[in-house]
Parts: structure tokens; C-alpha cells; sequence
């Protein structure tokens, strides 16, 4: 199983990436294709846990430079074909059979995909109709590297918390938190593909989401967001004069910060009421 | 391909970034202010004249200037005997305190880790055993602005 979680999570991203390079329509479907197999991802891994399977989030890296949509669904059409391969080992045949309906469908609607022209990666640093600085063209790249990077980090973090709790309470916060950082990186890696940046986040090390303290990972956590706010706050009057519209989106974006925040403090009490209970 | 365009390149796609398949030695850099760290994942070819550094990986808990210091110097890497990861190692350390106080902690914390990853591989001569080494930065990781927002002038 431990190659089909490896070769899902690979493909997840595939397909999400690929989406944010789409300038049509195709863009919806690639994207409700990802969480499909992000879906499929959670579910491989609960079959790993409840059959008592080590795991980590380990995987490749994955080259996304291309020149035309083609080159990538065709990539995404052979690593779901691998996929649907591996789901003959898989001891669960109701999860495999679900899961190979879902790719059956999904590889007949790739082909059928018109191309389209790629322009993610010119590394133009542009946004549409927006002149910026070269600082604020500077700070914003930085900042889109870094925090899409980190939303990445925090799904798997919270899925990883996620997938090993049982407690009711603590997963509702951690699949909101896990759906709002869904939501940063869709805004984040669209941005990226306009301004020509586009790459796909590194590997999270495994240390950060096996967790062993999960109040200092809150704590410090808490620390982090009250960081991007700030730095969301900077953007926003960097960009200001130039695009209103854009520092809307960064005032956004930090305003949704003090959520995330206020939800990481319920958990942490939560977790410090349950510590004080067993002591 | 100008300075911005080959940054940029190696934040959109890291080089060597992971572990490697076959390694025979790896070494830690860690900066103790604020837990961020590199691991480096090296094999060196033995059996040649001079052995030389045949594949280079590594991992970061950091940020992305890290992560461009990582793709950069492990590229640089590869390809060197260890006297020579040794002179990279030395040139670069020679060359942060001309770089800004939080760019030089990252560099400063991936030259460690290549450091730590040759050393190691000595250690394991004797020993191959020997857990990998870990060093730490010495530079401080302080970004200007928030040494800016602590001392306010006006």
C-alpha cells in the first residue's frame, strides 16, 4: 500500500498543479479531480492505519515545466494508469474497486481535454493589469514561495493529526483548518501561474507532522499565523497605490488568519484541558 | 539568464532536493534560535583514484532562502573530491558576513550540513556506525524588519 499512497499523493498534486496552468474551463475539472484524489489519498492512508502499516508522506519530486496542457494530462494519464495497476494488490476490493471507478472516469475525461498553451513558467513576475514595483514584485514572489509552501506543509499536518485522532472535537477544527489552507493554495498557486512562477512545493520532512507535542506544534503554530499576517499586512500597503484589488486580497487573507488562530487556541486549550484531566 | 531569473529557477524547482537512493554519509546543519535545519544525503564514489561526491541530496526545515542556498551549494557539491567539498565549505563561510544577517544564517546553516555530511564519512571510516554530525550556526536569523520593529528610531 505504501506505493499507492506515494503514487496518489503524487498525482494529487500533479493534477492541482496542472490545474493552475489552465487558462479554461479545464481548470475547474482538474480541480475537483485533485480533491478527488486527495479523497483517495486520506482513504489509502486510514486502510494503512487500520491494517497497522507504517507510513510516512514521502514522495518524489514532481517536474511540472512544460510547454503545452497535453504534456501533463498525458504524465497524469500514465501515473493513474500505474495507480489503478497498484489497486490489484490492495487487500480492500470494495476501497480498490471504488477507488478505479473514480480513475476509470477520470483518465477518459483527461484525453478528451482540448490543449492549451502554458505560460506558468515564463517567469514574467506580471499579474494581469497590475504594474508593480520591482520591491513589491520582489517581496510578493517571496511571499507566494514561502507561503504556498506552508500551506502544503499544514494539509499534511492536519491531515496527518486528522488520519490519528479519534476525537470528534479536535477533527472538526483540523478539516477546517485543512480546507482553509486548501483555499490559500488554490489562491497562491493561481497567482503563481500568473505571474509565470510556478512550482510545486518541496517535501515535508517527516518530523513535522509526526508530531510529538502537539501543544508546543499549536503554540508555535499561533506564532506563525500572527507572522503571515504581518506579512500580508506589509503586502497590502506595498501593493496599495499600484492595485487596490490586489491589497484587498492580502487584508483578506489576513483577516482569515485570526480564524485559523482563534480555532488553533480552541484546540490547544482543548489539548491543555485534557492534559490537566490525566495528571 | 540573469541573478533574479536563476534564483527564481532554483525556488520553482529546487535542485537535488530529497534523499538519496544510495548513501554512505549525511550531516546536519541547525540553527538552535529557532529549530530550522538542513539535513545533507551524500554518496561518495570509493572506488576511485579520488573519491568524489557521486550524489548529493538534502532536506530542509527552513525557509525559502534556505532552500535556494540548499539547491545552489549542493549543485555546487557535486562533482567534488572531499578536499574540495572541503574549500566550498570554507568559501562560503568566507563569504557571509557579506550577505544580510538572515541570508547568511541559511547559507551558513547548509555549508554545516555539507560539512557535517564529510566529516561524518571520515568518522565512518573508522566507525560505519558513526551517527551523522550535527553543527550549528553561529549567525543570527534575525529578519531586518522585525530588528527594525524592535528598535524603533522615531
Amino acid at each position: 500500500m505504501k506505493t499507492l499512497l506515494i503514487k496518489t499523493h503524487e498525482a494529487w498534486l500533479e493534477m492541482l498543479f496542472t490545474g493552475f496552468m489552465s487558462h479554461t474551463r479545464n481548470r475547474e475539472t482538474l480541480y475537483d479531480f485533485s480533491d478527488i484524489l486527495f479523497r483517495h489519498f486520506t482513504w489509502i492512508e486510514h486502510a494503512m492505519i487500520k491494517a497497522g502499516e507504517s507510513y510516512d508522506y514521502d514522495r518524489d519530486n514532481i517536474p511540472i515545466k512544460v510547454e503545452r496542457l497535453d504534456d501533463m494530462l498525458k504524465t497524469i494519464v500514465n501515473r493513474l494508469l500505474e495507480i489503478d495497476l497498484q489497486l490489484m494488490g490492495l487487500e480492500d476490493r470494495d476501497l480498490a474497486e471504488r477507488i478505479s471507478s473514480d480513475i476509470r472516469y477520470m483518465v477518459d475525461t483527461l484525453k478528451e481535454m482540448n490543449d492549451e498553451v502554458i505560460t506558468a513558467f515564463s517567469v514574467s513576475r506580471k499579474l494581469p493589469n497590475i504594474e508593480l514595483t520591482k520591491e513589491a514584485t520582489d517581496a510578493l514572489t517571496l511571499f507566494l514561495f514561502e507561503e504556498s509552501y506552508k500551506e502544503y506543509e499544514l494539509i499534511m499536518i492536519y491531515n496527518y493529526l486528522k488520519a490519528h485522532s479519534d476525537d470528534v472535537f479536535l477533527n472538526r477544527i483540523f478539516q477546517i483548518l485543512i480546507d482553509e489552507s486548501f483555499f490559500h493554495l488554490r489562491s497562491f498557486g493561481d497567482m503563481m501561474a500568473k505571474m509565470g512562477i510556478l512550482g510545486v512545493p518541496r517535501v515535508v520532512m517527516k518530523e513535522l507532522y509526526q508530531i510529538e507535542d502537539v501543544t508546543a506544534f499549536l503554540k508555535s503554530g499561533i506564532k506563525e499565523e500572527l507572522a503571515a499576517k504581518e506579512e500580508c499586512r506589509r503586502l497590502s500597503e506595498a501593493v496599495a497605490n499600484e492595485s487596490p484589488k490586489l491589497a484587498r486580497f492580502f487584508d483578506f487573507i489576513n483577516n482569515q488568519e485570526n480564524y485559523h488562530i482563534s480555532l488553533m487556541k480552541e484546540a490547544l486549550a482543548y489539548y491543555e484541558s485534557k492534559k490537566g484531566a490525566h495528571a | 539568464m540573469n541573478a533574479d531569473a536563476m534564483l527564481i529557477e532554483h525556488m520553482m524547482s529546487p535542485k537535488n532536493y530529497g534523499k538519496i537512493a544510495y548513501k554512505n554519509s549525511e550531516g546536519i546543519g541547525k540553527n538552535p534560535q529557532n529549530g530550522e535545519k538542513v539535513v545533507v544525503y551524500m554518496h561518495i564514489k570509493e572506488d576511485e583514484p579520488v573519491p568524489y561526491i557521486d550524489n548529493i541530496g538534502f532536506e530542509a526545515i527552513g525557509c525559502t532562502t534556505t532552500v535556494v542556498a540548499g539547491s545552489m551549494l549542493t549543485e555546487e557539491a557535486k562533482g567534488l573530491s572531499i578536499e574540495g567539498a572541503r574549500n566550498l565549505v570554507a568559501a562560503t563561510k568566507a563569504l557571509l558576513e557579506k550577505l544580510p544577517e538572515e541570508d547568511a544564517s541559511c547559507s551558513e546553516m547548509v555549508a554545516l550540513a555539507i560539512e557535517a555530511a564529510v566529516d561524518t564519512y571520515e568518522k565512518r571510516k573508522e566507525d560505519a556506525s558513526y551517527p551523522p554530525i550535527t553543527y550549528y550556526v553561529a549567525t543570527s536569523c534575525t529578519p531586518k524588519e522585525e530588528e527594525k520593529d524592535e528598535n524603533p528610531t522615531d
